[in-house]
């Protein structure tokens, strides 16, 4: 077989990205079948060694499962033990550090989880060269070669002892000095008389033990720890944040959906936002109940529509029957209490002004978050919003399903968009006319109405047409239905006309309607 | 003259237990068949059977069993009589009638009925016997339901488990808590969530021993993932008292339990929660931290 099968040479690109964890799943295997080993080779010994060292090994497994650092002067502890199998996560967890300790000065905190202990080996010598990927293989046969001018090369061995292929020469400047053939170091990036600038080795940790062993060893200057996040449980806490309805919660959310990298957790928060946002719109309707202060109201007390929204978030029940409207325990009871501040909180402006910032394709590339932020404006309906939102609706660029809601928004915001969605029918293309003209059509008034009205009479495109007659059938009142019969009699004679079948359709379903 | 009355009396008994039997033959015959609304003409005879002989354990039984209230207009007295309860009155009956009997079956058979109501009813037998029969039998057999092989007992051993204890914790509680160390995982996995129906707080104590054993030093001590994740869903079925039992485990960060007690904690909808899952937000993680050691 060849030397290949055994080493391998990989880009190694921006390190302590965390995407860059996927580089290491590849090297997890090669570890754990050396883990494997180790055990097969301790039953191997047991016997011959008999009982004192089993008596050792049970005293040294059976240590506690938190240690304190006396040099780094902190705590560590243990994970659970499932969190491996359940959150792919190992490492141990800082509990407790101490005030004015290294650990401290450095600014380690209390709940990190340190999941890679990181020596950076600085190559001067051959001999720092050599002692370094001595080290470097020793332990997990894995390090990353950094090479001036060049991509870090993640180097991994799949047998301790193999060759790399690789020796360097000089003083002060090391470089490589041959790259033997038929080596992966042969069939990477490694040129003769690179200069080699340093080794870095990440070692994973396991478990306690390794970090004390690990730890033990590194005599250097200083240490370098990879922390992990547990991103299952900010997003859950992002999520839970949501389902409580309080207000504190709005500025932190706010904070996590601007600043973090993390796309699942500015999902999770947007989609919080919102949903306290919808929370917030019921304020009139659990204050009905805080200011009687109870948790049942007659049905009939309350506005049908509040009943209907709360009802379909789960907060109360309806039973017509008896008339009552009864807050759903625990959550409808307690919310009732802390309505009003999130109501005042949401209402103050600062949301609003967020969220329409993010609604553009340009500055949000992520659809979903971009329907969140757009679904935040329909019920805040800021008039601010207008023209943010005529932009998307124009923009060719984005996504029908988004320009549409754009236009929804826009006929939830109302009366106040109807100049600019006028202005957009236009000026637009006919996807945009299309869209304003439904938004018009769902907004309504004499204003919406003569213009579309207006614009069926002068138009002979088939696609507008129909838009139009849809826009205002919509609107339903007596001179919107005159224009629609006027436009009938037109195409009257026309048997194969789209818009005289579509015109009977439209006068069908009024006529049903109104039966 | 002793003779005459003797034979008399015995005619008369085996006249008696004829016609008894009659109704009770007739309608489980009735069962067994295929006939039109089978169930509901047996309901009759079983009816009859009792009118007949007041402790007839089986025609109690199998009036409990089949009479139902879709039989009749509602608001009948027969549709009255056909409630959930009255038909665990009527098991119930049967097991005074034959305690050892009825008790083995409505735990081992009853019990495992698809019927919702059947199922009720049986609960609604058991918890007479606890109140009203031989307790310390009725927790004998259910104990040895829920350390049963088969699935369908022990689940349903913790679903009446769990009901009793909601009506009397502090008998049923320390029970169950016992059985937390029992061998098999499955019936752990039931005791716990018989623990979290009781919604009873004497009951958080053990589950956060259970909770917190995940990171015991000695894997002995360790219990299963499964039955500590279902430890968190209990705790969240007591409800109220034991949030800071839950917040407990979202401040532990080497906890794997976290995300469970978060999502728990987000439907109980207690403000005491919003502190520490802000704190959770704030953590640092994904980052190198360079440790200098001089």
């Amino acid at each position: 077989m060849s030397r290949e099968a055994y080493a391998y040479f990989s880009p190694h690109l921006a390190i302590g990205n965390p995407k860059d964890y996927i580089n290491l799943k590849g090297t997890s295997m090669i570890q754990k079948i050396k883990r494997f080993d180790k055990r097969q080779c301790l039953v191997s010994i047991l016997p011959i060694l008999g009982l004192p060292i089993l008596g050792l090994i049970i005293v040294a497994s059976g240590c506690d499962n938190q240690h304190y650092d006396e040099r780094l002067q902190m705590r560590v502890q243990k994970l659970d033990s499932d969190l491996m199998n359940r959150w792919s996560t190992s490492g141990v967890v800082v509990t407790e550090v101490t005030p004015n300790g290294p650990a401290d000065r450095a600014q380690l905190e209390s709940g990190e989880l340190i999941s890679y202990v990181i020596a950076e080996y600085p190559i001067k010598t051959v001999s720092d060269f050599n002692d370094a990927m001595k080290n470097g293989l020793e332990e997990d046969n894995n390090f990353v070669l950094y090479l001036k001018d060049k991509l870090p090369l993640r180097v991994a061995l799949r047998r301790r002892g193999d060759n790399v292929g690789l020796s360097v020469e000089g003083s002060g400047t090391v470089r490589v000095k041959e790259v033997q053939p038929g080596t992966p170091a042969a069939n990477s990036d490694i040129q003769v008389g690179d200069i080699v600038e340093k080794i870095v080795d990440e070692r994973k940790i396991y478990s306690l033990d390794d970090y004390k062993k690990v730890l033990a060893k590194l005599s250097k200057q200083q240490v370098t720890f990879r922390t992990t996040e547990l991103i299952g449980v900010k997003i859950a806490a992002v999520s839970a944040l949501g389902n409580l309805g309080d207000v504190r919660a709005i500025e932190p959310l706010i904070d996590i959906f601007k600043n973090s990298t993390e796309l699942s957790l500015r999902k999770a928060s947007i989609s919080s936002l919102q949903r306290l946002v919808e929370l917030s719109v019921l304020n009139d309707l659990f204050q009905q109940f805080q200011r009687a202060n109870v948790n049942q109201l007659p049905a009939d007390s309350i506005e049908p529509q509040h009943l209907e929204a709360a009802a379909i978030l789960e907060l109360l029940t309806v039973d017509r029957t008896e008339n009552t409207a009864t807050l759903e325990a625990p959550f409808g009871t307690q919310f009732r209490h802390r309505s009003e501040a999130l109501y005042e909180k949401i209402n103050e402006g600062q949301l609003a002004e967020l969220v329409q910032a993010y609604i553009q394709i340009t500055v949000e590339p992520e659809q979903e978050i971009r329907r969140a932020c757009l679904a935040i404006l329909g019920i805040l309906k800021p008039v601010s919003a207008i023209d943010a939102l005529v932009t998307v609706l124009d923009n060719s660029a984005e996504i029908p399903g988004i320009r549409f809601q754009a236009g929804l928004t826009l006929s939830q915001i109302g009366e106040p968009a109807v100049d600019a969605l006028i202005a957009a029918f236009e000026n637009g293309d006919t996807s945009t006319k299309d869209i304003a003209a439904s938004a018009l059509g769902g907004i309504g008034g004499t204003k919406a109405r003569d213009r579309l009205i207006q614009a069926l009479e002068n138009t002979s495109e088939p696609a507008i047409q129909l838009t139009l007659v849809d826009a205002i059938a919509k609107i339903g009142d007596a001179p919107s239905l005159q224009a629609l019969e006027r436009q009938r009699a037109q195409y009257q004679a026309d048997e194969d006309s789209g818009i005289r079948i579509f015109l009977d359709e439209v006068f069908k379903n009024l006529e049903q309607k109104s039966m | 003259m002793k003779k005459i009355w003797l034979a008399l009396t015995l005619v008369l008994f085996i006249f008696g237990c004829g016609t008894q039997n009659e109704n009770l033959a007739k309608g489980k015959e009735l069962i067994k068949s295929d006939k039109r609304r089978k169930e509901e003409r047996a309901v009759r005879e079983f009816k009859l059977a009792i009118q007949q002989q007041i402790d007839n354990a089986e025609a109690h039984y199998l009036l409990g069993l089949y009479n139902s209230q879709e039989f009749y207009e509602p608001n009948t007295t027969d549709w009255e009589e056909a409630s959930v309860t009255e038909r665990g009155k009527h098991m119930f009956l049967a097991y005074q009638a034959e305690k050892r009997k009825y008790l083995e079956r409505l735990v081992f058979e009853t019990l495992r009925d698809d019927d919702l109501d059947i199922q009720n009813a049986a609960l609604d037998a058991l918890k007479r016997v606890y109140n009203q029969g031989d307790r310390k039998q009725l927790l004998n057999q259910l104990q040895k339901a829920i350390k049963s092989s088969d699935n369908r007992d022990r689940h349903n051993a913790h679903w009446v488990l769990g009901h009793l204890g909601q009506d009397d914790p502090n008998t049923i509680v320390p029970l169950l808590v016992k059985l937390l160390e029992h061998g098999r995982t499955e019936t752990r996995l039931n005791v716990v969530k018989a623990l979290g129906e009781t919604g009873s707080e004497e009951a958080i104590p053990a589950l956060a021993a259970l909770i917190e054993s995940g990171a015991a030093r000695s894997e002995r001590d360790r219990e299963e993932p499964e039955v500590r994740q279902l430890a968190v869903e209990a705790l969240g079925k007591i409800g109220g008292t034991a949030v800071p039992e839950l917040v407990k485990i979202v401040e532990n960060k080497g906890s794997s339990l976290r995300v469970d007690a978060i999502r728990t904690l987000a439907v109980l909808g207690d403000a005491k929660v919003v502190e520490p899952l802000l704190d959770a937000l704030k953590e640092q993680s994904n980052r190198d931290v360079v440790v200098p050691l001089n």
